[in-house]
Parts: structure tokens; C-alpha cells; sequence
């Protein structure tokens, strides 16, 4: 498909060592559109909407800033850490408004279920549907989402 | 039918997407904006050659507005005040903007484009702001995820800035970055050794300029940065200090309290230091020192999780409920936080319930 030049440019902004070190690909050969479009298709498989799992992911992240140098315990099965850094980085969609540097790494201690993301992925699943490829380290699969969240 | 309309969306989308780029090529091969003027705080004018945006612009002119992000429009540091000539407010810029600022004429000057004449405010002390060449003199680690960076100027030789403020270091493109970037590191040097400056930095797993700085910067390798910048620097009174830092937050700390030993100052200094461990902890005999040297300052790590084989004797648990203690006249004190945005929130919310007013609470905005 021909790319318009705004999405060339998020395109290249996803590329390795353009917005972060890892890029927002992985090794995945699909373009960022094929990637939205088959994740909806799973999150309509497992019933879940890109906007609830941004508000899940959004409840742990609110509750766990504040213990900002260790783990939290969430509704008593969540295991929850944030880590801040100072400084913000940039959707690669072009966004305005910079998103906070860190990562919230969650365990389900049901059933061991885990789960690491950052403030840019709450930002980039609620608004462009936007999981990440596979094989990008912040990637985040929907059914490992509904495991460990849901 | 539903085949039919995937195709006409899909036609219209190819048609709208090649207009875009004809009209982009068309933008930067035919469009000539001329020279243009701008007026900045009313006296001093530059004539400048249009197309660029305001911030290169002014870079090339060598007046250095703040920016983290490269002028992507992701940091907001580039703020200034445009009377006229700027065009309408851009989507990128809103998320970063108060009413209040709007209405004030502010905007992101890296996205704002010099298309014609502009007139411009920005503070007197941009002009102080210069693009420094540096030499990595020395490398050091303080912990197992900080370091601290020794650069010895080399053009200009020597740098004025207030404790408290921080550069914008340069990280260039290297094998896992294909641009260069900039990022904002406090100055952890006193201002009274001008021909250098420290920094400390802290990793950030995967980070394009810590990866930069841990795994690749040598000692004798040159690095460029500009500033100084920031409105974090110690407001002259008498009112009693309360720092609170952790982790890479030491930083402009340091540089203060280094800067109020050189002047003498009898003022009276608690600074809190909040760390997990002991292995978190560094420049703990560098503040011993200074509780010697200073009439009234006492340094008080707080340690969130020590190991159980470190016997640690000090402050166990968070920061917030250890500042009633060392808190005499909470409307009589200033409070300089600097540290993770999470110890930030907590510290400043603490403090602002034990009655520390708002307006003497300073850190870095942004960060
Ligand atoms: C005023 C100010 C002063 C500062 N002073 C200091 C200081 O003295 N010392 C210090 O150490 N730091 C300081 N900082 C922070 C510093 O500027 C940098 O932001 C920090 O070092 C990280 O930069 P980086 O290039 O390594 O990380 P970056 O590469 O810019 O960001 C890495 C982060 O981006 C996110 N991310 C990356 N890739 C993805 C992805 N694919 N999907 C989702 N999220 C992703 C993650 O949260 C990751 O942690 C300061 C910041 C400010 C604003
Ligand atoms: S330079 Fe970062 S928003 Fe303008
Ligand atoms: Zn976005």
C-alpha cells in the first residue's frame, strides 16, 4: 500500500534507534497498520475493547506511582512496581504532549501472570490500538493482557 | 458493496496521500519565504532567512531555547512568547500549553515556522545560554546504575550558571541510535569551577543517551552540550532549606549545597535522601564532610528496603513521614525536591499538607 508522507514518517519513527533504542517493531515484517489491524481482530476474539485495557492498565499505574521506590500490592493479588525516570518521550503517531519515562512491571500472583509496560503504551493502546510488534520488547499481547489483568 | 467501498476508501486514501506528498514537495523545493525579521523583547533584530522553524532559527543564530526533544515537539522546553507573525496554534502544541499561556501568546517555538516577520519575548538569561565542546576528563561510578561525568570545557572555556541548573548533553548517532538527541542532566558541580562541569546520570534500561553514556562514552572523548537552563536554583533568603532527593536527583542538590559552603551561608539545611538500599547510596562521606563544614546542615538517608545483611542503623521506609521531624517553620521553609516524577508527587504532596506553601515547593518542571 502507498504510504501518505505522515505515515511514512510514523513508520520511520518506530524504527530501531529513532524515538528509543528498540524501536517499536521488533522483528516484525508487518507494517504498523496490518500490526492495529490483526490485534483488533484478537482483542475481538478474547472480548475485550483497547480501551478497557488502557483503563487497567491506567488503575495499577495511578495506584503504584506514589510507592515510587518498591513494590505495591494491589487488590491484594496484583504485585506492582513503577519505576520513574525523569524526562518524557514522544508517541511515534506524532502526538504533542510527551509521556513519562518508566515501567510498571505487574505480577498476577494468582496465577504468576506478568506483565511490564510504560506510560506511552497506556497512551498508545487507548488511542491508536497500538500494541507493538512482535518481538518488540514492549510489546504487549492481548491474551497475556486478559491472563494477567482481567 | 462492502468490497466496493474498501475500494474507493482505499483509492481516495492513495489520491489524498499523493496530493500530500506533491504538496510537500512542492513546499520545500518552490516555496521561498524570503527574509524575515525578528523583533525579540523589543530591541534586538535578527534578519533571517524564512522556512526554518523558530527554534533552528534562533539556534543558527546562536540564542538557545531549551529543547529535550530535538524540536519533535515531545518535550514542551521550548517555550516563548510570540506577539505576532506566528499562525495559528498547532495541535502538537496544545497538550503543553495552560489557558493562561494561550491566551499569553506562548508557543512551542519548534513548531512554529518563520514564514514572515515575528516579534518575540524571551527571558534576558537566554542570552547567557551557549553551545559548549566539552572533553570527558573522567568517568566514575558512583553506584551500579549511576555515574557521575567530569567534562572539561573546551570552547568556550569557561560556563556561568546558577546551582540548581541543568544542560542539554548531546548523545550523537551510534550504533543504536540513527540521530543524534539531547537530553537535560542537572549540574552537580559548584558554579565557582567554571572551566568544568559534572554531571550525574543515571541509566535508563534501553535509554537512547544513558545506553550512549554507559556503554560507549570514553574518558577523552569530546561531547557537546548547551545551556544553562532551568528556574531550579536557590532563592536567596533566610528561610530554613529542606533538599529532598533520590537517585540521580543528588545531582543539582550537590551543586547547591557545594555553592552554600563556598558563600559561607549560616542558613539552616536538612537535606533527605531517599534510596532503596545501601547499594543505592553514594557520595554519603562527600555530605559527611559538609555537616563538618556547615554550621547547620545535617544529611539523613532514608533507606526503602535495606538488605537485612547490610544492618543498616539509619531512617528505614519513605521520605514523607520522616519530614515532621526536621520541619521547625513550615511556612518559613523552602523545599528544593529533586528525583523520580513518583517521589516528586509523594514529597510535594507531604509538604504541602504539613503546611509548606506551594509557591517556595521547587523542582524541575517537566522532569
Ligand atoms: C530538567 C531535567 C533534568 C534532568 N536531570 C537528570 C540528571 O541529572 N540525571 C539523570 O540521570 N537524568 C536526568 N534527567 C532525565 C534525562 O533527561 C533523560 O530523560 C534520561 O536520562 C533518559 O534518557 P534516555 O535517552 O536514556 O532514554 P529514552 O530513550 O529517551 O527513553 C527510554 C524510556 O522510553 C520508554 N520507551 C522506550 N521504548 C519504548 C517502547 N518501544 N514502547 C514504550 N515505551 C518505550 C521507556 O519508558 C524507557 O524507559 C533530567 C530530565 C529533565 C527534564
Ligand atoms: S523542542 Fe521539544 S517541544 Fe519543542
Ligand atoms: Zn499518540
Amino acid at each position: 500500500m502507498k504510504e501518505t508522507p505522515q505515515e511514512l514518517k510514523i513508520h520511520n519513527n518506530m524504527k530501531k534507534g529513532m524515538i528509543s533504542v528498540t524501536g517499536f517493531l521488533g522483528d516484525d515484517e508487518r507494517h504498523y497498520h496490518e500490526i492495529i489491524a490483526d490485534d483488533k481482530k484478537n482483542l475481538e476474539k478474547i472480548g475485550l475493547s483497547a480501551d478497557k485495557i488502557a483503563d487497567r492498565l491506567e488503575y495499577f499505574s495511578r495506584k503504584a506511582f506514589p510507592v515510587y521506590d518498591g513494590t505495591t500490592i494491589i487488590d491484594e493479588i496484583y504485585q506492582v512496581e513503577y519505576r520513574s525516570y525523569r524526562g518524557r518521550i514522544m508517541c511515534p503517531f506524532g502526538h504533542g504532549g510527551g509521556y513519562r519515562k518508566g515501567e510498571i512491571t505487574l505480577v498476577n500472583l494468582q496465577n504468576n501472570a506478568r506483565l511490564c509496560w510504560t506510560p506511552l503504551n497506556e497512551h498508545m493502546i487507548r488511542t491508536h490500538c497500538f500494541f507493538e510488534g512482535v518481538g518488540s520488547n514492549h510489546r504487549l499481547d492481548p491474551e497475556i493482557i486478559k491472563k494477567a489483568l482481567f | 458493496m462492502a468490497c466496493e467501498i474498501i475500494q474507493t476508501v482505499f483509492i481516495i486514501s492513495v489520491i489524498t496521500g499523493f496530493l500530500a506528498l506533491l504538496l510537500v514537495i512542492a513546499e520545500a523545493l518552490f516555496v521561498n519565504y524570503g527574509e524575515c525579521r525578528i523583533k525579540i523583547n523589543g530591541k534586538k533584530e535578527l534578519v533571517v532567512q524564512g522556512g526554518g522553524s523558530l527554534l533552528s532559527t534562533l539556534n543558527d543564530n546562536k540564542i538557545f531555547l531549551a529543547s529535550a526533544c530535538g524540536g519533535r515537539g515531545s518535550c514542551g522546553f521550548c517555550k516563548c512568547t510570540i506577539s505576532s507573525g506566528a499562525g495559528p496554534l498547532l495541535p502538537t502544541e496544545k497538550p503543553f500549553l495552560s489557558e493562561k499561556e494561550i491566551s499569553d501568546g506562548v508557543r512551542l517555538s519548534c513548531q512554529v515556522k518563520v514564514k514572515q516577520d515575528l516579534s518575540i519575548k524571551i527571558p534576558e538569561e537566554i542570552f547567557n545560554i551557549r553551545k559548549f565542546r566539552a572533553e570527558v576528563a573522567k568517568i566514575t561510578d558512583l553506584t551500579y546504575d549511576i555515574k557521575e561525568l567530569t567534562l572539561k570545557l573546551v570552547e568556550p572555556g569557561t560556563i556561568s550558571f546558577k546551582a540548581g541548573q541543568y544542560v542539554q548533553l548531546e548523545s550523537p548517532a551510534y550504533e543504536k541510535s540513527r540521530q543524534s538527541v539531547q537530553r537535560a542532566y542537572s549540574i552537580s558541580s559548584n558554579p565557582y569551577q567554571d572551566d568544568m562541569i559534572q554531571l550525574i546520570i543515571r541509566r535508563v534500561p534501553e535509554g537512547i543517551c544513558t545506553t550512549y553514556v554507559f556503554d560507549y562514552l570514553k574518558e577523552g572523548d569530546k561531547i557537546n552540550f548547551t545551556g544553562p537552563f532551568g528556574d531550579f536554583f536557590i532563592r536567596e533568603t533566610e528561610a530554613d532549606m529542606l533538599f529532598i532527593a533520590g537517585g540521580s536527583g543528588k545531582a543539582p542538590i550537590k551543586s547547591m549545597i557545594e555553592f552554600l559552603d563556598k558563600i559561607g551561608s549560616r542558613r539552616r539545611m536538612v537535606y533527605l535522601f531517599g534510596a532503596r538500599s545501601t547499594k543505592d547510596l553514594y557520595y554519603t562521606e562527600l555530605f559527611r564532610e559538609y555537616e563538618k563544614k556547615l554550621t547547620n546542615f545535617s544529611y539523613v538517608p532514608v533507606l526503602s528496603q535495606p538488605s537485612e545483611e547490610c544492618e543498616w542503623k539509619g531512617r528505614c521506609g519513605y521520605i514523607p513521614p520522616f519530614i515532621p521531624e526536621f520541619l521547625r517553620d513550615p511556612v518559613n521553609t523552602e523545599a528544593y525536591l529533586c528525583g523520580s516524577p513518583g517521589m516528586i508527587d509523594a514529597v510535594k504532596k507531604a509538604l504541602l499538607e504539613l503546611g509548606v506553601p506551594d509557591n517556595k515547593i521547587y523542582f524541575d518542571s517537566f522532569a
